[in-house]
């Protein structure tokens, strides 16, 4: 076979490697540019409180910024896996809204009653995320119609649930999930990371980032897509109440409202965490950062004086220029290479 | 020149919607006699009016299969600045009109600019826009609590909705006017044309010589200004302004879309079914508000309905 | 090759269609077709676009179900639910348009679906990594690197993988759609080794192509589709037996004689033009004269087509417009300074296909047809049912939506836009790809009566054939340059695609 023989030599006459790491770094920009932009907010946060309070933060602040973050945390975690698949949820801040009302309802003190809610919250937020993958799977319509649709409905639901802020929360479950003492929330973080590591490598997640890439060539390498979807989203629901329980913990009681600006941060934090918009490409794990991204820069604007008032314009104003700028570092490091 | 109207699917869909608005005037008969009075109706109409100018702002964007989620608070920030520019005073309402409208096409333009140039998804774009504008309307004005805050709309602008020509309120005859001037803009003009084109496809738009990103930037710019003038015909009729007034209108304004029968990826639909749709809502609305049903309820149901209506437009569109 | 002598004693074929029909709205893809290939044979299936192929491949594939018929699979009666169920059975396609995922590296492509995993059933990354690369090189690859982004490597290496994946599982049945169509010479010939290799272990190799060399080479067995049937299953088929046969009728003179030679002014004059994959390209384009562009894909064809027309980034030291020079922002730009551009994919890049064929064939004119921004519709209407008439496309009306034509009639439609917009230059890129045989000669006509009208006419084809029969002049391209010019008379479709590989095989 003198010709196959051929195809080998030229083949062989330039043979290019770049090493593994070399592709590692540009496969994961978003999350090397969230990394350096977490260490810097954590600087420049570290330097304006010590210009103000001539200390640096301690285990209090460290803590308390961690705890706050919590439900940011997980509704980014949310909000990833269906942006992965190319979709959006803009239903996650009713979800959190819905499952905080339920939670400063039910909850009472006893372990058991805690451990009953808890599963069975996650339970419903699966169940009404599963409802938004069937309308936009099954049903084929607009990720940003249907949980646009399902937001209202899951805000009805919670006020309906609790009309007036208040409710409580038993200490108890405040300590287990955001203790006040020390900082280990943090062990919530890390294991979110380990699973997503180990989901990243299962049936599942690899077809959400397939489906998100291209949806028909998913279903051409017989993947479906309606499975997969629907899976997306139902995890997806069961994120959102889970950060809404840590919302209700760190408040220690109920409000059917303060989880609606969570739908705009939790895609502020997704768009740091270098997850595309796009689908297809992203790490829940920069994600979690980007979420603690999001609130070092609301601690940089408490300590530089700025009106809490203006945290929205902020927030909007940041969301542009991430969304900007990676766009920008991404073509560079597209044309580098 | 209307003749995009009469064809088929989408000119059933917009029957449709006023066939479910009439279906609705009939049932708040029943369930409240009264409903169908005049004055009624007209109250109704007038509540539809604020829906439709924002729904004519949303029409345009989702004809190019953009979105415009800066709605709430562009409208919240127009009301709070018609106000605090006008100070109540008829002498001043020519330029506070004119700053508060300016305000509109203003975000607009960095939405258009924001997604034409730079590229950013319509949906941050506009949603980063409502934060940004949120965050100023609060900041600004310390949170309503500022001294001009509390100011009235000026005499002359609380009369658009007010007052009567003809025995039908002023704001229904400029809704009307809107209503033709945003119809032949659609249907008759090369603006129209661009936009349908757009709306179907970006790419081979601009491989045909369309401006592409021009006519995206006058579109935002077409719907903050749409925005901007809801929030004064709202400060209008309520006379003063409030934090929050907005909220409601970006869901209503993206229901009203959906149910006159306008595509959510773009290239079909027109206004005159946006307009059918802000009534079907509003009268809706109104029924359920007559039926004394409480926040909560009308929240569940309109999410409820806007997805019966996506099921049942999105089995007509696989079938044509 | 013993395929042949085997196939009589073969009691079930491998796989086997029978009465398939399959539509999409309203245009019937099959129409009642049988197919059968046996274990061990290499089976081409021939035809025009549109003959319905593909259609036949998705549907062994399990990528489309058929309305009626039935798949047989080593005689058994199959009922495919996806892909999936079809590898299950042994039936792996390699499609026409790649199922890559761009996003993801090589290795994670080759195993999509069957990857490997560790001890707790999850992916095993760094074995994935060292299985492609074995896998890689048992088929005789080692150029592609398996830990790159599919994103980042070439249409030719992506379709190598493509073909790799489905190679590599061992299948009953292997079904390839234009499998060479990106391929150079030397990768189809390493594809031919591959086909060989796996019929000698029994494999139904069912394929596709529109290069007879290639089918003359490979294939055991050829059937011709025509309209959705087959119309005949040969060991020995000559090529213009087979073009009849896939036509319906004789081919006689096909291309229209050149017309009389250009004008001696050209109509368009460009000076090192360079941009991303082109290289400092110059050549002037006459008045009246079909200059041809060939040469093989992706050597800087359509950046060249795309850059004048001002849709992609470029520098030139000057292009001018009958002598005048001109800069070339943006299409508009381009549109303002009368140049056309037609690109390849009508579908996606040209035609507004919901929309009306009115609007479809005024949008670049509404400038001049509108008065204080309102579309005189009148006037509109009377341009546009000149043109109708003028084309002879075939519509029902001026209103109804483009998509609803035939593929030549699209074709016209978007020739017509331009010719209302008056453009004296036309660029026109692969013109006749998936056009019919009766809308291609047409459309020779229709290109070479422009140039006789004076327009200047930049022609890419990837038809070899086309090219030496229908321009003035022929320039092919390499790696983003001009590599030759051929003049008439005498330019041959071989002298084109030597042109194109000179060279090549010392690189």
């Amino acid at each position: 076979m003198p010709q196959y023989k051929a195809m080998e030599h030229t083949a062989l006459a330039q043979p290019f490697r770049r090493s593994a790491a070399a592709h590692a770094l540009g496969q994961n920009i978003g999350l090397i540019l969230v990394c350096i932009l977490l260490i810097a907010s954590i600087l420049a946060y570290c330097g304006i409180y010590y210009a103000a309070q001539e200390r640096l933060p301690g285990g209090f602040e460290i803590t308390s910024t961690v705890n706050n973050t919590m439900p940011l945390v997980l509704a980014a975690l949310a909000q990833t896996v269906v942006v992965l698949t190319r979709g959006l949820d803009l239903s996650v801040g009713g979800m959190m809204d819905l499952s905080n009302a339920i939670a400063a309802v039910t909850l009472s003190a006893s372990l058991g009653s805690m451990v009953f809610w808890s599963v069975a919250i996650l339970a419903l937020g699966a169940l009404l995320g599963l409802l938004n993958g069937v309308l936009v799977a099954i049903g084929r319509l607009q990720p940003i119609l249907v949980t646009l649709a399902t937001l209202s409905i899951f805000q009805g639901l919670a006020i309906r649930v609790l009309p007036q802020p208040g409710g409580a929360v038993p200490e108890a479950y405040t300590a287990a999930l955001v203790s006040t003492k020390a900082p280990y929330a943090l062990l919530y973080v890390i294991a979110f990371g380990v699973l997503w590591s180990a989901f990243r490598r299962t049936r599942l997640g690899v077809s959400i980032l397939a489906v998100g890439n291209d949806a028909q060539a998913a279903r051409a390498h017989g993947i479906d897509l309606i499975r997969t979807r629907i899976a997306a989203y139902t995890l997806s629901g069961m994120l959102a109440a889970a950060a809404g329980l840590f919302l209700a913990a760190n408040a220690t009681a109920g409000d059917a409202t303060t989880g609606n600006g969570y739908t705009l941060s939790s895609i502020v934090a997704v768009v740091l965490g270098g997850v595309s918009l796009f689908g297809g490409r992203g790490s829940a794990i920069g994600a979690m950062l980007g979420a603690f991204v999001s609130s070092m820069i609301v601690n940089i604007l408490f300590f530089s004086h700025i009106d809490p008032l203006y945290q929205a314009f902020y927030e909007g104003l940041f969301l542009v220029l991430a969304v900007v700028l990676a766009e920008a570092v991404g073509r560079l490091v597209r044309k580098a290479s | 020149m209307f003749a995009r109207l009469f064809h088929s699917a989408e000119a059933r869909r917009i029957l449709y919607a006023y066939i479910a608005a009439l279906a609705l005037f009939i049932i708040g008969q029943i369930v409240r006699p009264g409903f169908l009075s005049p004055a009624s109706v007209e109250s109704v109409l007038l509540i539809a009016s604020f829906v439709g100018l924002v729904a004519a702002g949303q029409t345009f964007v989702i004809l190019i299969g953009g979105i415009d989620l800066s709605v709430p608070w562009v409208l919240n920030a127009a009301a709070i600045l018609l106000a605090t520019s006008s100070l109540g005073e008829n002498a001043r309402t020519a330029q506070a009109l004119l700053i508060t409208l300016g305000m509109g096409a203003l975000v607009g333009l960095a939405n258009g600019v924001g997604i034409a140039f730079l590229g950013v998804p319509a949906v941050v774009m506009t949603l980063a826009a409502n934060g940004i504008m949120e965050g100023l309307t609060l900041g600004l004005s310390g949170g309503m609590t500022c001294e001009s805050c509390a100011s009235y709309a000026p005499p002359l602008v609380q009369a658009l909705t007010h007052s009567k020509f003809l025995g039908i309120p002023s704001a229904l005859w400029l809704w009307f006017a809107i209503t033709l001037l945003v119809s032949i803009a659609l249907s008759a003009t090369r603006f129209g044309r661009h936009t349908y084109a757009i709306g179907t496809n970006a790419r081979a738009s601009f491989l045909a010589g369309v401006n592409v990103t021009a006519t995206t930037v006058i579109l935002y710019m077409l719907s903050g200004i749409f925005s901007a003038l809801a929030g004064i015909m709202l400060v209008s009729f309520g006379g003063q302004a409030a934090l929050g007034m907005g909220d409601p209108y970006l869901f209503q304004s993206i229901a009203a879309v959906v149910i006159g029968g306008v595509y959510i990826l773009g290239g079909r639909g027109h206004y005159i079914g946006s307009v059918a749709g802000a009534i079907c809502l509003v009268t809706l609305i109104s029924v359920l508000l007559a039926l004394n049903m409480p926040e909560y309820g009308r929240n569940i149901i309109y999410g409820v309905i806007i997805l019966l209506l996506l099921l049942f437009y999105g089995r007509e569109e696989e079938e044509s | 090759m013993t395929a042949k002598t085997a196939i009589g004693d073969m009691p079930t074929p491998a796989v086997e269609a029978s009465n398939v029909r399959k539509a999409f709205g309203g245009v019937v893809a099959l129409d009642g077709a049988n197919f059968s290939a046996a274990s061990g044979e290499v089976h081409a299936l021939v035809g025009e676009n549109g003959a319905g192929k593909s259609t036949l491949i998705k549907i062994i594939g399990g990528r489309l179900h058929a309305d009626a018929g039935e798949v047989r699979i080593a005689g058994r009666k199959v009922v495919l639910s996806g892909p999936d169920a079809a590898h299950r059975l042994g039936a792996w396609t390699v499609f026409q348009e790649l199922t890559l995922l761009t996003w993801m590296t090589v290795a994670e492509n080759l195993f999509l679906g069957h990857e490997i995993r560790n001890s707790l059933g999850l992916i095993a990354r760094g074995k994935l990594f060292s299985k492609a690369e074995q896998v890689l090189a048992d088929v005789g690859i080692f150029h592609i690197d398996p830990r790159a982004l599919v994103e980042d490597i070439s249409l030719a290496e992506r379709q190598l993988i493509e073909i790799v994946r489905a190679i590599t599982q061992n299948p009953q049945i292997l079904l390839l759609d234009e499998p060479t169509s990106s391929l150079v010479e030397r990768e189809t010939v390493w594809l031919f080794e591959q086909i060989r290799r796996l019929c000698k272990n029994g494999t139904s190799v069912v394929f596709t192509s529109h290069r007879w060399n290639e089918i003359r080479t490979i294939a055991d067995r050829i059937t011709v589709f025509r309209n959705g049937k087959d119309v005949g299953t040969f060991t020995e088929l000559g090529e213009e037996e087979a073009v009849t046969l896939m036509t319906g009728t004789r081919v006689d003179v096909f291309f229209p004689p050149l017309p009389q030679a250009p004008q001696s002014q050209p109509a368009l004059s460009v000076r090192e033009l360079s941009g991303p994959r082109i290289k400092s390209v110059s050549f002037d384009l006459y008045k009246g004269e079909v200059l041809g562009m060939g040469g093989l894909a992706g050597h800087g064809h359509r950046e060249v087509f795309f850059s004048l027309f001002g849709a992609e980034p470029h520098s030139a030291e000057r292009i001018e417009m009958s002598g005048k020079p001109v800069r070339i922002r943006n299409p508009r730009g381009a549109v303002r300074q009368r140049i056309a551009l037609v690109p390849e994919d009508r579908k996606t890049e040209g035609l507004l296909l919901p929309l009306s064929v009115r609007n479809n064939l005024t949008l670049t004119i509404l400038r001049q047809l509108s008065r204080f921004g309102l579309v005189r519709v009148g006037e509109e209407r009377r341009l546009a049912q000149t043109l109708v008439e003028r084309l002879k496309i075939r519509a029902r009306d001026l209103f109804v939506a483009v998509g609803a034509l035939s593929g030549g009639n699209q074709q016209k439609v978007l020739l017509g836009r331009w010719l209302l917009a008056a453009s004296d230059v036309l660029l026109l890129y692969d013109v006749t790809r998936g056009v019919d045989v009766a809308t291609k000669h047409e459309i020779y006509e229709l290109v070479l009566g422009l140039a006789r009208e004076g327009h200047g006419i930049l022609f890419y084809s990837s038809d070899a054939e086309e090219l030496a029969h229908l321009c003035h002049r022929v320039l092919v391209m390499r790696e983003g340059r001009i590599a030759a010019v051929l003049s008439q008379p005498g330019i041959t479709a071989e002298q084109i695609v030597a042109a194109a590989m000179r060279e090549h095989a010392t690189v």
